[in-house]
Formats: structure tokens, sequence, C-alpha cells
């Protein structure tokens, strides 16, 4: 397995308690063990996996109250988008080509698997804010 | 409508339209609003109602209108006005009683992000995609992993607009400035919390739920078996376990195409168009090391008590075959578990949307059975077949409940491949027949199956569905509100159903 895969391993392990309920995946586990429970006890394999909910700025803020759900680790665009992009450009916040309109029409008009975003759930200014944040994040 | 709640409250473009629609749907227009109305308070809701019932115009109400699969934020009847509540963002945690009163906005990224704020021994019992709203999940009796799993089971106490504006509150606030609200569900006489899930009688403005204290531990197994056939033993094995309360969450067993659906893209394995053979599916497993199904249980609670749990169940699993069997183990002080198990939000599962790599999505076939492994291998040799017949890819889950199985099956589908589209209302149909022979019903479904569904419930000649729409006529005699959710019909549209 490659260091990517590995990576998506590990997340169909939090997807076996999800919706997924499959669990086993990856190097964590003790192989197929000859009894029930023949394995030792251990600490789960995605522990200390939390998604990072910080920020630094309101813009940031904005962020992530609106889209780190799916943008940042763990999130089903991140998931997504490491399928379509050069490494370690799934994540938006690191993206160095993303132009503010783009976001802004990427949000409402939907782009891929990604729905469109209401003008309720993001309202124009606030889209305006994460777009100029998204634009300048990466490439500082 | 804009001079009640603000003229930007108010959408209506064509691209707010489409915003609105049904984002997984074939034909997105089938289902498209009229526009939008988002109040933020109660009274612009009552004054929302108002209007609506003035000019008798058909409103649709949404939390957060992401229940995908179900048909999002796009409405029964095409050209309704959208009631969407996702400017309704208040939540009031009472920490010493483990209770939350939320507003149908509260997404569970929110309530996550407000208890791990203020720091409070709570935790959320979270479903697949926790970017719905907690409120609208609980009332679609959606569901999560935790013993708190159950989440129409934990509301207590709402605050409702009727149909014509009249706002009341459930349960024990229905005595004004009750402390126990969200304490004591029955309230007196009729209670009528239920009343108002899957239904189309109020606008639930806040929404009482109870969560769980933070335990000592959580403990459990990731079981895996190699062989289809091996689900009826499996069953069989964790269902007296669950019925005598010893496993307390719903354990839900996948089998491999739900962890794979995340993991990789069918087109890495078979060309597009080919079904997936014996061979391909154990090149798949092997890669990722999955069983042909596999199931997460978990315990929560004292280290002590979760200790005895697990030889308890190791006891009951000693001899059966089982492909691998893993103990997990959280316990307070260790670095934070990170997975729904324990009750933190995720979008990730969403990713099986992305299956067939291009613009995917899924609608849901959700019967109800009895707990009982032979019928859920009979379950599964007739739906799986019924997928092979029209080119699908098999995706079910069972999920074992206290008394009752809910054996969850996504259509994954590409909306790109307008022939697979074409074959999804078919298949869809002959699902639901077959499941009709069997007398089982759905728990909850899509938009454009809520007539079909409702139709299965026969009894005395739909005796259920009278009595349905003597309580909608009763209350919504002007039929503003959600016509059409749950299969029900206001007087004066009747003749729509399908």
């Amino acid at each position: 397995m490659t260091l990517f895969q590995a990576r998506n391993a590990r997340l169909a392990l939090f997807a076996a308690a999800a919706m997924l309920g499959l669990s086993a995946c990856g190097g964590a586990g003790t192989g197929n063990a000859p009894s029930p429970a023949g394995g030792k006890q251990q600490a789960n394999a995605g522990a200390n996996a939390m998604q990072d909910r910080s920020y630094k700025s309101d813009a940031e803020k904005l962020f992530v109250e609106k889209c780190a759900m799916c943008h940042r680790d763990f999130g089903m665009g991140t998931v997504v988008l490491a399928r379509r992009v050069e490494k370690g450009q799934e994540w938006l916040e690191k993206r160095t080509d993303l132009q503010a309109d783009f976001v802004k029409t990427a949000a409402r008009a939907g782009i891929g698997n990604m729905p469109r975003i209401t003008r309720s759930d993001v309202s124009d200014a606030q889209l305006d804010a994460i777009a100029a944040y998204l634009e300048k994040a990466g490439r500082k | 409508m804009g001079s009640a709640i603000g003229a930007q409250y108010v959408f209506t473009t064509e691209e707010d339209r489409i915003a609105y629609s049904d984002h997984y749907s074939a034909d997105e227009t089938s289902h498209q609003p009229l526009g939008a109305v988002a109040p933020a308070t109660v009274e612009e809701v009552q004054a929302i109602i108002r209007i609506a019932n003035e000019h008798k115009v058909p409103l649709w109400t949404i939390s957060r209108g992401k229940n995908f699969g179900y048909g999002g934020s796009a409405p029964v009847v095409k050209g309704s006005i959208v009631l969407d509540l996702s400017r309704m963002k208040k939540i009031e945690v009472d920490a010493e009683n483990g209770t939350v009163l939320v507003e149908p906005g509260v997404s569970f990224f929110d309530l996550f992000d407000f208890i791990q704020e203020h720091k409070l021994p709570l935790w959320l019992s979270v479903p697949g995609n926790s970017w719905g709203s907690v409120a609208g999940n609980a009332l679609d009796r959606g569901v999560g992993y935790t013993t708190y799993g159950d989440h129409a089971a934990r509301i207590c106490g709402l605050e409702v607009v009727l149909p014509d504006g009249d706002l009341v509150r459930t349960g024990m606030g229905a005595m004004s400035g009750s402390p126990n609200w969200q304490l004591y569900k029955p309230g007196y006489g009729p209670s009528w919390d239920t009343m108002f899930c899957q239904s189309n009688f109020g606008v639930v403005t806040k929404l009482g739920l109870w969560l769980m204290p933070e335990p000592e531990s959580v403990l459990g197994f990731d079981i895996d078996v190699d062989k289809p056939e091996d689900l009826g033993w499996l069953i069989d094995t964790l269902a007296p376990l669950r019925r005598q309360g010893i496993i307390q969450q719903s354990p839900s067993i996948g089998n491999w195409l739900r962890a794979a659906a995340t993991l990789t893209l069918r087109d890495e394995w078979v060309e597009p168009g080919k079904p997936l053979t014996e061979s391909v599916i154990t090149a798949i497993r092997k890669k990722f090391n999955i069983g042909w199904w596999g199931v997460a249980v978990r315990w929560y609670g004292p280290l002590e008590i979760n200790e005895a749990t697990s030889r308890v169940v190791e006891k009951a699993f000693a001899g059966k075959p089982v492909m691998a069997m893993r103990p997990t183990r959280w316990v307070k002080g260790d670095a934070p578990e990170g997975s729904p198990a324990t009750g933190v939000p995720v979008t990730y599962p969403l990713a099986n949307a992305n299956w067939f790599g291009g613009r995917g999505g899924h609608v849901s076939y959700s019967p109800v059975l009895p707990v009982n492994g032979a019928l859920a291998l009979d379950q599964y040799r007739r739906t799986s077949a019924l997928y092979a017949e029209y080119g699908m890819d098999y995706h079910p889950s069972f999920a074992i409940g206290e008394r009752h199985m809910t054996n969850v099956n996504q259509l994954l589908f590409n909306r790109d491949d307008p022939d697979m589209m074409k074959r999804v209302d078919s298949f869809m149909r002959a699902l639901v027949k077959d499941a009709t022979a069997k007398r089982y019903a759905e728990y909850r479904t899509h938009i454009d199956y809520m007539d079909l569904i409702a139709d299965t419930f026969d009894f005395n000649n739909h005796a259920l569905r009278r009595l349905n729409e003597r309580v909608k006529d009763a209350l919504d005699p002007n039929g503003i509100l959600s016509p059409g959710k749950s299969g029900i019909w206001p007087a004066n549209r009747r003749e729509k159903r399908s």
C-alpha cells in the first residue's frame, strides 16, 4: 500500500463506526485471529484522529463553521479531492491556485460531488470572506 | 414575505431554485421549489405561516436540507416555497442534566464545537453525515452509533408552530416556566412529540434532546467475517446480547462495499458497465483487509463493567468462525478516539457518492425486519439478486435494534451515466415490491417514493392514511405545510397523490 492508500484505509476504519460500519483495515489490526478476540487489547486505530477545528481569524472561523466539516482532515471533500489533485492540494487551505471567484462559483453551482451551498446556509458576504481567505491561505 | 423577514432572506433567483433542488436526482427540475424563505425567529416563522395561509401557498419545511439520499432540501410538490430554518441556530445546554434544547439550524458540528468550547462532559450521537441538523435528523428518525443512537427516542419536548400559526410546547413545556421540559417526556394526557416526526403537522422550532454523559470508557470489538453466509450466525450471535441490553448501541453490519466505496474507485478494479465478479471482490477485500461483512460493537461506561461485558461478548463468539475480532479500547484520559463511536461528527462516509468517479449520488432502500439470521440471509439473497438483475452494486447494512433490524441499502449511482439513471426508479420499485411481499415496510424514504411507501401500510384499507389525513385536515385546512410528506396529503391536494 502506498502512503496515500494507507491513509485512506485509516479513514475507512472510521467509516466502520459510521454508516459504513466496517472495521478493520490497515496495519493496526491484529490480523486474522485464530480464536475470537485472539489479539491483545489495543487502543483504537483511529485514536487522536480528530479534525482540527481551530482558527486564528474571523475569516478562518467562518471557514471552520461552514466548510471544514468536508474540507479539513477526514472530510468528504478532502477524501474525494485527494483522488484528483496533486498531493497536498486536497486541503483547500493549502491550495496555491485558488481564485476567490472560482471558490464562489464552486460553492454556489456545486462541483463534482459537492452540493450547492444556499444563501441561507452561507450568505453572500460570508462567502466573500471565505473565498478571500482561501485565495490567500495557501500562498502564505 | 420580504416585509415579514427581510428581503435578503427571501431567495427567488434561478440560482436559488437550483440550490434547493435535490442534487442527487436524475432530473433536478422534478422537485424544484419556487424559492425559499429563511426566518431567524419563531415570530418570523409564524409571520410566514400566516402569509402562506392567506395566499394558500405550499411551504416545504427543512431544518438544514442535508438529508441527502432522501431528497435533500427539495419538496415533494414542485413549486413549493422551502421554509429553510438553517438560520435558527440557538443552543441551550443543561450540563448537569445532560440535555440540550436546539433550534433546527444547529448542525452536529455546531453542537460539537459548542460542547468543546464550553468543555462540557457530554457526548453526541452522530449520523454518517454530520453536516445535517440535530433536530431535523431526530425528527426524521435518523440514527447514530452510540447507546443514544435512536435519536427520535431521545427527544424530550418540542416547541412547534402549528399550521394556523399557533405556538405550542409539548410535554412539560406546556406549563410555562417548567424546569422539567427536557427531563420528563410524557407530560400530562396524550404525548405529542412523535406526532411531529416524519410528519407535516407543524414546524418544530425547538427540540429537546438527551445527551450522553461522557463515559469513563468505551470498549468493544471490530468483527469481520469472510463469507456472505456468515451473516446469519453473526446476527443470531449479536441478537440476544442486544435484546438483553448487554449491547446497548445498534451494531450495524455492513458488507465489503460499504467500506470499499469510501476507499477506492470502482474503475480501478473493473471496466465501467461490467459487473463486480467474485474475483474482483476478493481482490478489493484483500487489498484493504476487509471482511465480506464487518461490524463495530461498543459498550460505554465504567471500565470494570465494560471489561466484564467484553468477556461476556467474547464468550458468546467462542467457537464462531470469525475472520477477525479485534478488541477496541478507549479510556478517559486517552487521546480523543475521533470517530462516530465516541460521538465525533464526520462527513467522510459521503465519499461513497464518488464510487463511480464522477458526479455520484444515492437513494436509500431501508426495510425493517425482525432480528433473525435466517430472515436476514433470505433478505440478502433476494436483494442481492435484484441488484444483479438491474446491474447495480450491492451496498447493504443490517443495524440490530432491541427488537427489530433496519436493512439500509444504498442505491449508489453515477449521475453521468444516463442508462444507469434510467434503471434506478424501476429498481427501487422492484425492491419495494419484493419487501412488501414479505410484509416488510421501509422506515424512511426519498421524496419520490413517499406515496409508494405509504401505500404499503394497507391494514383495513389504509386506515392509517385516513387517520393521518383527518389530523392533517383538522390542523391544516389550507394544506400549506409540506404537502405529500410521508404520503400525507391535505384535502385540497389529494388528487396529487401518485
